[in-house]
C-alpha cells in the first residue's frame, strides 16, 4: 500500500525503498542508513498523532492511505477560518481584541498565563476577528478556542 | 559539619544539592508535592517528606510545612536552592527561630537586598553606579508617565521583589505604559505576593554580566569572577558563560566589577554565596542591577572554570568554616558555557510543553556536564518552571567549548515533550554569537532574522518513512485526529515548512 504521511501538515510521499533501511535498535528508537549515512530517529505515539524526532526536530506525523488524503487536510494548509486555541491549560490574563477588529499578522490577541509565564498569543496571519470566546480571568484547557479569525 | 540537610526545592537543583551532600557524606532530605512523588530528587535523596498539593503556594512555598519536615526528619540545616523560598527573608528568619541553619545569607541581608529598590539605594551608598531611574513604586500612573517622559522611552518596568523576568516589561511608547504597569503588577503580585513595580531607563545594547561573590561569617569576602548572561529571551537567561567574551577582551573590568560587587556585599553585611548583576554598555561602563541572595541557576559555569564546588562551599560557610582561600588564590581556567534545557516549543513562541518524557538519551563525553532533574517516563508537571536540565561544556577556549556544547546538544534526545535543544544549536551556529558580539537583545534579533529552519535532506523523508514503519507496527495507520479547528501555531509551522 502506498502511504501518504503528513508531517506538521506537509504531505510527504513514502519511498518504499527507505523502508528497507530502517532498524529498530531500542523500543521506539530507529537507526536509518541512507546512502551510507547514519541517522537516528524516534517515534512516540501521542494524543494528537505520532510524534517523530529526527535530526533534532520533532514532527507531528499523520499516516494515511494515499487515496484517502482528504480535502479537509488540504484546506487546513491554506486560508479560511482559523481558530486561535490554547495549546495548554492556563488562565486568560487579558483579551486584547474585540469582535470585528481587523488584525495584522503577529498582532497580540490574548495574553494567557501558563506555567508561571505570561504569553501573548499572536495572529499568525492578517484577518478579522469573528468571535472572542473567552474573557479576562477565564481558565482555559488545552485545545480550547480563544479567538476565531477569518 | 551538618549531619543531615533538607532541600527545600525540587527538580534539577535539588538533585545538584543532593550530589554535593553525598560528596560530603551528609544525609539528604527531599520534600515533594503531589505532582513530584516520582520526581528524580525524591528517588535520589536519602529521606523524603510530602509537603502538600501540586500548586507551589500550597507546598514548596509553605514555610510551616518545610520546617515541620525538617523537624520531623531531624535536619540541622536547610538548603533553599533557587526560586521558591530561597530569597524569602521571613523563611530565613523562621529557620533561625526553629533552630535550623538556613544555608544562605542572613535574613537581614536578604531584606536589605531583596527589594530591588532597597538594593539600588544600598548600591548608591556603596558608591556603585546604578541604571538611571528612581526608587519609588510606579503605582500612580500619571506620576509614572511623568518619570518615564523624563527618562525617555524606552523604559523598563521591574518588579521590586522580582527575579527571572517575572513582572518585567519594556515599554516603548507612552500609550503602552498603563497596560504594561497593570500586567507587570499582576504578574509580580502572583509571583512574589508584591505588586510593586518601578521604572528604569533602558540601557541600549547592554550586556548582562554578573559577579559571583562568596563570604564567610567572619567578614572575609571574595569574588569568583563573572558570568556573561546576555543571551536572554524575555529577560530569562538561556545561555551563560564564563569568562565573559567582553571581559576576556577587557580584563581590567573583572577587577573593577568584582570590586563593585564586594563593596555592595560589605555594605549589606553579606555572607554565603551571592551574585551581583550588572548591565554593561558597549563602552565598558557598567551599572548595578540587583543582588541575587542565593545560588544561581548558572553556577556550574563558574564551578568548571574555577574548579570550586559552590554548593559545598555554601555548606561549609553555613557550618561556620572560614573561607578556605583568599582572593589571590582564585584562578580562572578555560571556558565554560551552559544552556538551559526547557520543555518548551521554539516553533510555537516557546510555549511550555509539559508532558511525559517518552524517551531520553543524555549526552556525555569529554568536557560535558549535565545537571538534570528528569528521567525517561517522568511526566513534566505543568505546575512549575519548565527547566529540565542544564547542559554545560568546558574547554580550554571559547571556540572549543562551543563545539563541544554543539556536539552534546546533538547527542541529547528528548521525545514526548518539545524542547529548545535544536534552537540552542541554531544559536551556537550563528556567526555573531561565535564572534562573541552579544547583548541582551541578541536572542530577539536572532528570532527576527531567523530563517525558517528547513530540515536537512533527507530528514523529512526519514521522518515520514519512520512514521509509516512505526504506524504499521502498531497494526494500523496512525491517522491523527484532524481537528476542524486548526491551531494557529501549527498552521504557522506549516507555513514555515512550506516556504
Amino acid at each position: 500500500m502506498k502511504l501518504q504521511v503528513i508531517l506538521d501538515g506537509h504531505p510527504v510521499e513514502v519511498d518504499a525503498r527507505l523502508l528497507e533501511l530502517i532498524v529498530e535498535v531500542e523500543p521506539g528508537v530507529y537507526s536509518v542508513l541512507v546512502d551510507g549515512r547514519s541517522f537516528e530517529a524516534r517515534a512516540v505515539p501521542g494524543a494528537q498523532g505520532l510524534s517523530v524526532l529526527a535530526g533534532g526536530r520533532q514532527f507531528l506525523a499523520e499516516v494515511r492511505d494515499a487515496r484517502n488524503f482528504s480535502r479537509s487536510s488540504r484546506a487546513a494548509l491554506g486560508g479560511g477560518r482559523q481558530n486561535l486555541v490554547a495549546p495548554m491549560p492556563g488562565k486568560v490574563i487579558r483579551v486584547l481584541v474585540a469582535k470585528g477588529d481587523v488584525v495584522e499578522a503577529g498582532q497580540g490577541l490574548v495574553v494567557v498565563e501558563a506555567m508561571k509565564m505570561q504569553n501573548e498569543m499572536k495572529a499568525s496571519r492578517p484577518g478579522q476577528v469573528m468571535d472572542v470566546r473567552v474573557r479576562d480571568g477565564d481558565t482555559v484547557s488545552a485545545g480550547q478556542a480563544l479567538v476565531v479569525l477569518e | 559539619m551538618f549531619q543531615k540537610v533538607l532541600i527545600a526545592n525540587r527538580g534539577e537543583i535539588a538533585v545538584r544539592i543532593i550530589r554535593a551532600l553525598r560528596d560530603m557524606n551528609i544525609s539528604s532530605v527531599a520534600v515533594f508535592s503531589d505532582a513530584d512523588r516520582g520526581a528524580l530528587h525524591v528517588r535520589l535523596a536519602d529521606e523524603a517528606e510530602h509537603i502538600g498539593p501540586a500548586p507551589s503556594s500550597e507546598s514548596y512555598l509553605r514555610i510551616d510545612r518545610v520546617l515541620e519536615a525538617a523537624r520531623k526528619h531531624g535536619a540541622d540545616a536547610i538548603h533553599p536552592g533557587y526560586g521558591f523560598l530561597s530569597e524569602n527573608a521571613n523563611f530565613a528568619a523562621a529557620c533561625e527561630d526553629a533552630g535550623v541553619v538556613f544555608i544562605g545569607p542572613s535574613a537581614e541581608s536578604i531584606r536589605r537586598l531583596g527589594s530591588k529598590i532597597a538594593a539600588r539605594i544600598l548600591a548608591k551608598q556603596a558608591g556603585v553606579p546604578v541604571v538611571p531611574g528612581n526608587e519609588e513604586p510606579a503605582t500612580n500612573v500619571s506620576h509614572a508617565r511623568k518619570l518615564a517622559r523624563e527618562l525617555g522611552y524606552p523604559v523598563l518596568l521591574k518588579a521590586a521583589a522580582g527575579g527571572g523576568g517575572k513582572g518585567m516589561r519594556q515599554v516603548d511608547r507612552e500609550s503602552d505604559l498603563e497596560g504594561a504597569i497593570r500586567d507587570a503588577s499582576s504578574e509580580a503580585e502572583r509571583a512574589f505576593h508584591n505588586a510593586e513595580v518601578y521604572i528604569e531607563k533602558v540601557i541600549l545594547q547592554p550586556r548582562h554580566i554578573e559577579m559571583q561573590i562568596a563570604g564567610d561569617l567572619y567578614g572575609n569576602l571574595v569574588h569568583l569572577g563573572e558570568r556573561e548572561c546576555s543571551l536572554q529571551r524575555r529577560h530569562q537567561k538561556i545561555i551563560e558563560e564564563c569568562p565573559s567574551p567582553f571581559i576576556a577582551k577587557n580584563p581590567e573590568m573583572r577587577d573593577s566589577m568584582g570590586d563593585a560587587a564586594l563593596r555592595i556585599a560589605r555594605e549589606a553585611g553579606y555572607y554565603n554565596l551571592g551574585t551581583a548583576e550588572f548591565l554593561a554598555d558597549p563602552d565598558g561602563n557598567f551599572y548595578f542591577l540587583e543582588v541575587n541572595t542565593r545560588l544561581q541557576v548558572e553556577h556550574p559555569v563558574t564551578e568548571l572554570v574555577t574548579g570550586l564546588d559552590l554548593v559545598q562551599l555554601q555548606l561549609k560557610i553555613a557550618a561556620g568554616d572560614g573561607l578556605p582561600f583568599a582572593q589571590e588564590d582564585v584562578r580562572w581556567n578555560g571556558w565554560a558555557m551552559e544552556c538551559r534545557v526547557c520543555a518548551e516549543d521554539p516553533e510555537n513562541q516557546f510555549f511550555p510543553s509539559p508532558g511525559r518524557i517518552a524517551q531520553l538519551r543524555e549526552p556525555s563525553g569529554p568536557g560535558i556536564r549535565l545537571d538534570s532533574g528528569v528521567y525517561p517516563g517522568w511526566t513534566v508537571p505543568l505546575d512549575y518552571d519548565p527547566l529540565l536540565a542544564k547542559l554545560v561544556a568546558w574547554a580550554p577556549d571559547r571556540h572549543t567549548a562551543i563545539q563541544r556544547l554543539h556536539r552534546a546538544l546533538g547527542e541529547y534526545a528528548v521525545a514526548g515533550v518539545k524542547t529548545n535543544l535544536a534552537f540552542f544549536r541554531e544559536i551556537l551556529e550563528d556567526e555573531q554569537f561565535r564572534e562573541g558580539r552579544l547583548d541582551t537583545g541578541f536572542v530577539a534579533g536572532l528570532l527576527a532574522r531567523r530563517k525558517p529552519s528547513v530540515p536537512p535532506e533527507p530528514m523529512l523523508e526519514v521522518a515520514a518513512t519512520l512514521a509509516a514503519v512505526a504506524a504499521s507496527k502498531n497494526g494500523k495507520p496512525a491517522v491523527g485526529v484532524e481537528s476542524k479547528e486548526s491551531s494557529a501555531w501549527r498552521t504557522e509551522g506549516r507555513g514555515r515548512l512550506l516556504r
